[in-house]
């Protein structure tokens, strides 16, 4: 079975020399491998997304650049100065400048980065911040720069899309408000390369027009990159130049620009800047059509109390005057009359009475009336003189004695004297006698 | 109005606006008094009246004045009127 009684190892003239391999070593081949990497790529940008990104307590930070169909390994040393080392993050794309090598203890070829640059929005938002921070360290956001705005401006100047909704907005507020408003208008692109450029430029030309009261720059809404022109250092720088103050109205409510920052005022809304301009104005209306009201109430109410002082006063006037007196007395002098004609009729009245009575008693006394009545009144008189004499008395025995030489009855027998000569009436007779003693 | 005659401004004999309406605003309030003499209210009645006058011709505008700003070539600045029809 064997040929030659050899080793078994000995493989004589099975491979000629020629043949024979170069045989590396595992570390000959990976730097080989390095080598020619290195010397044949070497530097390059590369673009990818940051994916299994660890960061070490070393401070060196590992991760994987990945696209669609191909991985790469990378890492960061802690001494590479890279700016926005702490914003790498898992899904961040990037554009990394690096040396392409081999990491020879595992075998692993890998970027070694020293440079980077975000990529989409977050790029934007981290160029937004240091613009921010830069210029706000240099005052261009200093509130006591900021200027008042004219309160009844008569003519403004407009940056804007001569196409856009903003212009629109704009003027239908201006003529609602303040249709005398001038405005000049000095178009630019709001968005896109060139905008920039444009509005700084629209600033200008303005500032060197002159003679207004304000400046609006405005546009409509729309994504960060669409209002990036207002983010730019040139129209911030422009802005701040400008010495007509500037109103800054782009985008919406919620949206900030750099331009918002550096402008005197900042609108939420164009159709918002635009009531802001036209508010005194539009106030002044109302109050012009007040002060008319206010002024005639006023004068009408002076006039209306002026008036009644003037009536008062006529009347008293009219109280005192002379002839008044003189109505006054010869009223009085009426009165007076009056009761004197009234006074003379009473008395009249009363003497006619005094004389109807007499007249009356009068009538009742007159002779050629009444001598029937007058027997009647003998016959009477004669009875109670009868009623009255002495007849009756001498009827029932009593007598009357008289002095014959005096005639004078006597009633006291002591006054009588002896011889005396009297003379008795008896109810029938009489009888002559002489006293005894 | 807080600057003086601006070129290209409507010919202005009269007091501008806010001047106009300042005065205004005075003399009403100075009409409030009961103890002005009554010469003295008439007049300013008559001084307002005649200052309401100014603010409403001002105020009467009604179509917004809007034109566009060229720079030629050479420098010069242009006034032409601007077209917002196209859109």
């Amino acid at each position: 079975m064997s040929k030659l009684a050899k080793s078994q190892w000995n493989f004589g003239e099975l491979f000629s020399p020629a043949e024979m391999r170069k045989v590396l070593s595992v570390s000959e081949l990976t730097g080989n491998v390095r080598a020619l990497l290195e010397k044949q790529i070497g530097t390059v940008w590369v673009s990818g997304e940051i994916t299994n990104l660890r960061a070490q307590s070393s401070g060196h930070i590992y991760f994987t650049l990945k696209d669609a169909g191909a991985q790469l390994s990378c890492v960061l040393f802690s001494r590479e100065k890279v700016s926005q080392r702490e914003l790498l993050a898992d899904g961040q794309k990037v554009l990394l400048q690096g040396e392409v090598t081999v990491y020879e203890a595992r075998g692993q070829y890998q970027l070694i980065v020293r440079d980077v640059e975000l990529q989409g929005v977050g790029a934007l938002q981290i160029a937004f911040e240091k613009l921010k921070q830069k210029l706000a360290t240099e005052g261009l956001f200093a509130a006591e720069r900021k200027r008042a705005l004219p309160k009844f401006p008569a003519r403004i100047g407009l940056i804007t899309s001569p196409t856009g909704a903003a212009i629109r907005d704009v003027l239908h507020v201006v003529q609602r408000r303040n249709p005398a408003l001038e405005i000049i208008l000095a178009p630019a692109r709001v968005q896109g390369d060139d905008a920039a450029k444009e509005i700084a430029e629209a600033i200008q030309t303005l500032n060197e027009f002159g003679n207004l009261d304000l400046i609006l720059l405005t546009r409509g809404g729309g994504s960060l990159e669409d209002l990036w022109a207002f983010n730019e250092e040139i129209v911030a720088r422009a802005i701040f130049e400008s010495a007509i103050p500037v109103v800054s109205a782009v985008g919406h409510e919620i949206d900030f620009t750099i331009a918002d920052f550096v402008a005197d005022v900042r609108a939420a809304t164009p159709s918002a800047a635009a009531e802001i301009i036209t508010e005194n104005v539009f106030v002044s209306r109302a109050l012009v059509g007040d002060a008319m009201d206010l002024m005639q109430l006023r004068v009408r109410r002076r006039m209306r109390i002026e008036n009644e002082n003037f009536d008062s006063l006529a009347g008293r006037l009219a109280r005192l005057h002379p002839r008044r007196k003189l109505d006054d007395s010869l009223q009085r002098l009426d009165d007076l009359q009056s009761g004197l004609l009234r006074n003379l009729k009473t008395a009249a009245r009363s003497r006619n009475l005094v004389l109807q009575n007499l007249a009356g008693r009068f009538l009742r006394a007159k002779p050629s009336n009444n001598l029937k009545v007058r027997r009647e009144n003998l016959k009477q008189l004669e009875k109670r003189l009868n009623s009255l004499g002495p007849e009756q008395v001498l009827a029932r025995g009593y007598s009357i004695t008289t002095d014959v030489a005096s005639g004078k009855v006597l009633r006291d027998a002591a006054k009588v004297e002896a011889g005396q000569k009297l003379k008795t009436r008896l109810a029938k007779g009489e009888i002559f006698s002489r006293v005894a003693e | 109005m807080s600057k003086p005659a601006k070129a290209g401004d409507p010919a202005k004999g009269s007091l501008p606006f806010e001047e106009a309406l300042k005065k205004l605003e005075g003399i009403v309030e100075a009409m409030e008094s009961d103890d002005l003499p009554l010469e003295t209210l008439l007049a300013r009645y008559e001084e307002g009246a005649r200052l309401v006058k100014i603010c409403q011709e001002k105020l009467a505008e009604a179509e917004v004045k809007i034109q566009q700003l060229e720079k030629t070539a050479a420098g010069e600045m242009k006034l032409k009127p601007l077209d917002l029809t196209e859109e």
